[in-house]
C-alpha cells in the first residue's frame, strides 16, 4: 500500500474545533427542559445504615425526586461483574445506591434530582442518614491481619483472590546462587484527575421508547448494551455518546458507576432529561483509584550479574470492591520481567478488600509496579556487585535475534506472555547515547565538587498493547468525495480523528483533511469493547486499514465500467479514480461513489450491495508488545529535597509510528502523569480510611512548571501480529518513571546511601530519608 | 486527632466543677453551641455550627457528661452529624486545686469524617485548640463575673 500519510507528522483534525472551543464536553451538551441530579455520598469509610430519612428533602423548592435504595427495585442489585477470573473466588461489586452497607467515604447512598444543581445539593443536606460506625480497614496490611474487621461481612476474609504463576524452578535458583537482593517495595495510592471529570446526561422519549445518554466514558458501546440490559430495553433502543471525552486514563472504562445507572433511571422515572456531572472533589472519593501495592521481591543473580531467579509476593488493594477483577495486578506480575530473560520466576498475590475507593485500571495499569520493582533490584544488584547498571542490564538483556519470545507466562488478555519483536540493546544504547551517559562519571563528579547533587537514572520497559478480542470500523465514501470512517473505539484526546483518517487516507488516495472519523456513538457503529490498554491504534487501526482495503477495491469495480478497464488497472489517487498511467481521464472518487448507488436499472451483481461502503473487524491473536527506555538527569537540593529535572529523554519503540506527533504528544503527556506518581501525586487516608486529598490543594498534580521538556526518539520494529505492524503507544509515557527518578535521585544522594523503596516519593518524604540517612553512621 | 494541655481558672474546685456541669454555662462558652436540651441526666441534644476551614457545618446531635467523679473528674461526649460529614470527640477534664484557683487537666481526642475531614483535616489540629482556648476563656468571664 502507498504510504503517503501514514507515518508523517500530521497535524490533527481535532484540533481546529477544540481550540476554537467548539468541543463537544458532556456538560457542553443542551437538551431542552433537563433536570439536574446531585449524589449524596457516605462520610463512614464502613458503616450501616439505621435508617434514612428523606422526606424533607423530597419537599424542597426544585426538588423532583429523592432516590435510595429501596426505589431503585431490581436496578438495587449489585452492579455487573466485568471480567471474572477463575482466581477470584469473591467477585464483589457494589449497589448503585448501598442498601445497609457503605463501604468507603464516597459511596452513594441517596440521589437527588431537582432543578438546578444548587437545589440538588441543597437537598442533600436535608437528608438525615442514620449511620451505626463499623469497625474500619484503612491499609492493605491490616486488612490481611488476623482478626481484621471485615468489609463485606459475608465473608470470612478480606482476601478475594489468591492468584500465583511460575516460569522453571525458582527455589532451586534460589538455592544455587552465589547472590541475592531482596526487599520490600510500596506503591501508594494515586488518582487519574483528567481535565473532564465524569458525567452523565440522558433523555427518555417515551413515544419512541427510546433512551439518549451522553456519557464521559471510554466503553460507550458496553455501556449502551449492560444498560438496556438493566433497563430492560432492546440495545436499538439505546443510544450511548462519548462525545469530546477530555481525558480518559482508564477510570472512565468501568461499566458501571453507580452514576451511569442512576442517571438514566431517574430521566425515564421523571420523564425528564437529567444531567450529572461530577465535581471534583467527588472524582477524588468516588472515581476509581489505583496503585497500591506492597511487593516482598527477590532476585538472584550469579557472579556477574546474570539473573538467575526473580520472585515476587505481593499484596494488591482493590479498595471495597473489585468489579473490574484482576487486570491490575495481573498486569503487574506479567509486566515485571521486562525486557530481560529470566528463566526462574514466581509471582504470587493477594487481592484484598480495603474501606477505600475501588481500583480499576489507571494509565500504566500495574504496568508502573512491576517496572518499579525490576528495576529497583537491578539497581541494588549492581550496587551489591560493583558493576555499573547499565551494563548489568545490558548482561541480561533478550536479543533482537530471540523474537518471537516466551516469557512463559499468560497475560492479562489470557493468551501467552509471547513478545512479538523488538530490540532492546539499540532502544538502551540509543537512550544513553542522547542522555550522555558515557560522560555521565565526569559530570556528575564536576558537579559535586561544586557542590550540587546531580543524579541520573534509566530504566526499562516492555508494555503489553493492543490486546483483542477485536474492533472493527465502517468506510463509507459520500458523493462529496469525502471519507467517513465510524468506529466503536472512543477518543479522549489520543487523536483518533487524525491517526484513522491518515490509515484510510492512504488506502482511498485522500488526504486526511477530506476524512472524517466518528467514535463514541454507538448509533454509528455498534460493534466494539472500548479503548483501553493501548490498544486503539493497533485493533481499530487495522480494521480500519481492512475496510479502507475493500472500499477501494469496490471503487475499482465500479469504477472499471464507467472506465471502461479492468478492476486491477483502476487507481485511486489525489482524490481522483483513473485507469493507470491515463491520470489525465480521471474521475472525482465521490462521482464514483455516486455512480455506486444508482436511482435506476439494474446494479451488477457481483457489486454486493450499493454505495462505496464496507464493514472489517479486526482480532488480534494476541497483544502487541512495546517497549522503550526512560532516561533523566535530577538535582536534588540537598536542604528543601526538591528535585529539579534538567532532561528526560524517552526512546520508544511501538512498532510502524502511524503520526510522530501524537505517538509524542501521548509521551509528553504520559511523563507528567508518571512525574505525578513519582513525585507529587498521592491519595492520602487518615486511619479510619479518611481521604484527606480531596481537592487539588492537597492533591498535587505537577503543572507545567514541574515538567521538563521530554526529548522522544523512535526505534521501529513492525510488529508482525498485524497488517500494519504498528503497537500500542498510550501508556508508556507513564510506565518507568518512579524506577527512573528513584534510580536517579539515588544517584544523587549516593554519598548519603539512601534507598528508595517507594512511589510517589514527596519532598517531605525525601527529606525524611536524607535526615534519617545523615543520622544513621 | 488528639490534644490535651492544662488551663489554671480563677475559682475553687468546687465552683469549676458546678460551671461545667451547668447546662447554662455549657450552653454559653461551647464556641459554636446554639442549642442545648436535657434529654436526661448529663445528657442533651444539641445542635452545633463550626466553620474548619472553608468548611461551615451545622452538627445535629448529643452531648453527653460521664464518669463522673465530683468534683475533679468527668469526660464529655460530643457527636453530631451534618450536611458537612461527622464528627466525634470525647474529652477528659481532672481538675485541681492550685493556689485558690484550679488546674484543669484536659485531654481530647477527635474524630471526622466526610467533608471536613477531606478538606478539612490538616486544619483540624489549629481549629481545635483555638476552640477549646474560646472554652475555657469563656469560663474564665463566667467565673470572673459570678464570683
Amino acid at each position: 500500500m502507498s504510504t503517503r500519510y501514514f507515518g508523517a507528522r500530521v497535524t490533527r483534525n481535532e484540533d481546529p474545533a477544540l481550540l476554537r472551543g467548539h468541543g463537544l464536553f458532556v456538560d457542553d451538551v443542551r437538551v431542552a427542559g433537563v433536570a439536574s441530579g446531585a449524589v449524596l455520598r457516605s462520610p463512614h469509610a464502613h458503616a450501616r445504615i439505621v435508617g434514612i430519612d428523606a422526606r424533607r428533602a423530597r419537599t424542597a423548592p426544585g426538588v423532583l425526586a429523592v432516590y435510595t435504595h429501596a426505589d431503585l427495585g431490581t436496578l438495587g442489585e449489585p452492579l455487573p461483574k466485568l471480567i471474572p477470573h477463575p482466581t477470584l473466588i469473591h467477585h464483589k461489586t457494589q449497589r448503585a445506591l448501598a442498601r445497609d452497607t457503605v463501604r468507603y467515604v464516597g459511596e452513594p447512598v441517596a440521589f437527588v434530582v431537582a432543578e438546578d444543581r444548587y437545589a440538588a445539593e441543597d437537598a442533600c443536606d436535608l437528608i438525615a442518614v442514620e449511620y451505626e460506625p463499623l469497625p474500619v480497614v484503612a491499609t492493605l496490611e491490616a486488612a490481611v491481619a488476623a482478626g481484621a474487621p471485615r468489609v463485606h461481612d459475608d465473608l470470612d476474609t478480606n482476601v478475594c483472590a489468591h492468584y500465583t504463576q511460575r516460569v522453571g524452578h525458582v527455589e532451586d535458583a534460589f538455592a544455587r546462587a552465589p547472590h541475592r537482593v531482596r526487599a520490600r517495595f510500596v506503591v501508594d495510592r494515586g488518582a487519574s484527575c483528567p481535565i473532564e471529570t465524569r458525567g452523565v446526561v440522558a433523555a427518555w422519549d417515551p413515544r419512541a421508547r427510546h433512551l439518549d445518554v451522553w456519557d464521559s466514558t471510554q466503553a460507550p458501546i458496553p455501556i449502551r448494551n449492560g444498560l438496556a440490559r438493566l433497563l430492560g430495553l432492546p440495545e436499538q433502543h439505546v443510544r450511548v455518546v462519548a462525545p469530546d471525552v477530555g481525558g480518559g486514563f482508564g477510570p472512565k472504562i468501568m461499566m458501571f458507576y453507580p452514576e451511569e445507572v442512576l442517571v438514566p433511571f431517574a430521566a425515564m422515572r421523571l420523564g425528564r432529561p437529567v444531567k450529572w456531572i461530577e465535581d471534583r472533589r467527588e472524582h477524588l472519593v468516588a472515581t476509581n483509584q489505583e496503585r497500591e501495592q506492597i511487593h516482598d521481591a527477590e532476585i538472584a543473580v550469579d557472579a556477574d550479574g546474570r539473573i538467575l531467579g526473580v520472585r515476587t509476593v505481593f499484596l494488591y488493594d482493590s479498595g471495597a470492591y473489585i468489579p473490574y477483577g484482576l487486570i491490575v495486578p495481573i498486569v503487574a506480575a506479567t509486566t515485571l520481567p521486562g525486557p530481560y530473560r529470566i528463566p526462574n520466576y514466581h509471582c504470587e498475590f493477594r487481592a484484598v478488600f480495603t474501606n477505600k475507593t475501588t481500583v480499576s485500571p489507571y494509565r500504566g495499569a500495574g504496568r508502573p509496579h512491576g517496572v518499579f520493582v525490576m528495576e529497583r533490584l537491578l539497581d541494588q544488584v549492581a550496587a551489591d556487585l560493583g558493576l555499573d547498571r547499565a551494563e548489568v542490564r545490558r548482561r541480561n538483556f533478550i536479543q533482537p535475534d530471540e523474537f518471537p519470545y516466551d516469557v512463559g507466562l499468560t497475560y492479562q488478555d489470557n493468551a501467552p506472555l509471547r513478545y512479538d519483536s523488538g530490540d532492546y540493546p539499540a532502544c538502551f544504547a540509543r537512550a544513553l547515547e542522547l542522555i550522555g551517559y558515557r560522560d555521565w562519571p565526569a559530570r556528575q563528579a564536576r558537579a559535586r565538587a561544586d557542590g550540587r547533587a546531580l543524579g541520573c537514572g534509566v530504566a526499562c520497559y516492555v508494555e503489553g498493547t493492543g490486546i483483542g478480542p477485536y474492533e472493527g470500523a465502517r468506510i463509507t465514501v459520500e458523493p462529496s468525495g469525502r471519507v467517513f470512517v465510524a468506529t466503536g473505539v472512543g477518543t479522549q484526546g489520543q487523536g483518533h480523528m487524525t491517526s484513522f483518517a491518515q490509515i484510510a487516507a492512504d488506502v482511498l488516495g485522500v488526504s486526511p483533511r477530506d476524512v472524517t472519523v466518528h467514535t463514541g456513538d454507538t448509533a454509528l457503529f455498534g460493534w466494539g469493547t472500548g479503548t483501553f490498554a493501548s490498544r486503539a491504534a493497533t485493533v481499530a487501526g487495522n480494521a480500519v486499514a481492512l475496510a479502507a482495503q475493500a472500499v477501494r477495491d469496490k471503487t475499482r469495480l465500479v469504477a472499471a465500467s464507467l472506465l471502461e478497464a479492468l478492476p486491477e488497472e483502476v487507481e485511486l489517487a489525489d482524490g481522483r479514480v483513473f485507469v493507470r498511467g491515463v491520470p489525465a481521464r480521471a474521475l472525482p472518487l465521490g462521482e464514483v461513489a455516486q455512480a455506486a448507488n444508482p436511482l435506476r436499472f439494474a446494479m451488477p451483481e457481483e457489486w454486493e450491495g450499493p454505495g462505496l461502503e464496507a464493514v472489517r473487524y479486526f482480532a488480534p491473536p494476541q497483544g502487541a508488545f512495546s517497549n522503550g527506555v526512560h532516561a533523566c538527569v535530577v538535582e536534588v537540593d540537598v536542604e528543601t529535597a526538591m528535585l529539579t529535572i534538567s532532561r528526560y529523554v524517552v526512546v520508544h519503540d511501538c512498532g510502524r509510528v502511524i503520526n510522530p506527533l501524537i505517538v509524542e504528544g501521548q509521551i509528553h503527556g504520559g511523563v507528567a502523569q508518571g512525574l505525578g506518581g513519582a513525585f507529587w501525586e498521592k491519595l492520602a487516608y487518615d486511619d479510619q480510611a479518611q481521604p484527606l486529598s480531596t481537592t487539588l490543594m492537597d492533591y498535587l498534580l505537577p503543572t507545567a512548571a514541574d515538567v521538563p521538556p521530554v526529548e522522544v526518539a523512535h526505534i521501529e520494529t513492525p510488529s508482525p501480529l498485524n497488517p500494519l505492524g504498528v503497537k500500542g503507544a498510550g501508556e508508556a509515557g507513564v510506565i518507568p518513571v518512579a524506577a527512573v527518578i528513584a534510580q536517579a535521585v539515588e544517584d544523587a544522594l549516593r554519598p548519603l546511601g539512601i534507598h528508595i523503596t517507594e512511589a510517589p516519593l514527596s519532598p517531605n518524604r525525601l527529606r525524611q530519608l536524607i535526615v534519617e540517612a545523615r543520622r544513621s553512621p | 486527632m488528639k490534644l490535651e494541655g492544662t488551663t489554671t481558672l480563677p475559682a475553687p474546685v468546687e465552683t469549676v466543677w458546678k460551671t461545667i456541669n451547668d447546662p447554662e454555662a455549657l450552653r454559653r462558652c461551647t464556641p459554636g453551641l446554639t442549642e442545648l436540651t436535657a434529654t436526661g441526666p448529663d445528657a442533651y441534644a444539641a445542635t452545633l455550627t463550626i466553620g474548619i476551614a472553608a468548611v461551615k457545618g451545622t452538627y445535629k446531635g448529643t452531648l453527653t457528661i460521664t464518669d463522673k467523679r465530683a468534683p475533679t473528674h468527668c469526660k464529655i461526649l460530643l457527636e453530631g452529624t451534618g450536611g458537612a460529614g461527622f464528627m466525634k470527640g470525647e474529652g477528659v477534664l481532672d481538675l485541681e486545686p492550685e493556689g485558690t484557683g484550679t488546674l484543669v487537666k484536659w485531654a481530647g481526642d477527635m474524630q471526622v469524617g466526610g467533608l471536613i475531614a477531606g478538606v478539612g483535616q490538616r486544619m483540624l489540629g489549629g481549629v481545635g485548640k483555638m476552640l477549646v482556648g474560646q472554652f475555657f476563656k469563656c469560663l474564665e468571664q463566667q467565673l470572673g463575673s459570678g464570683a
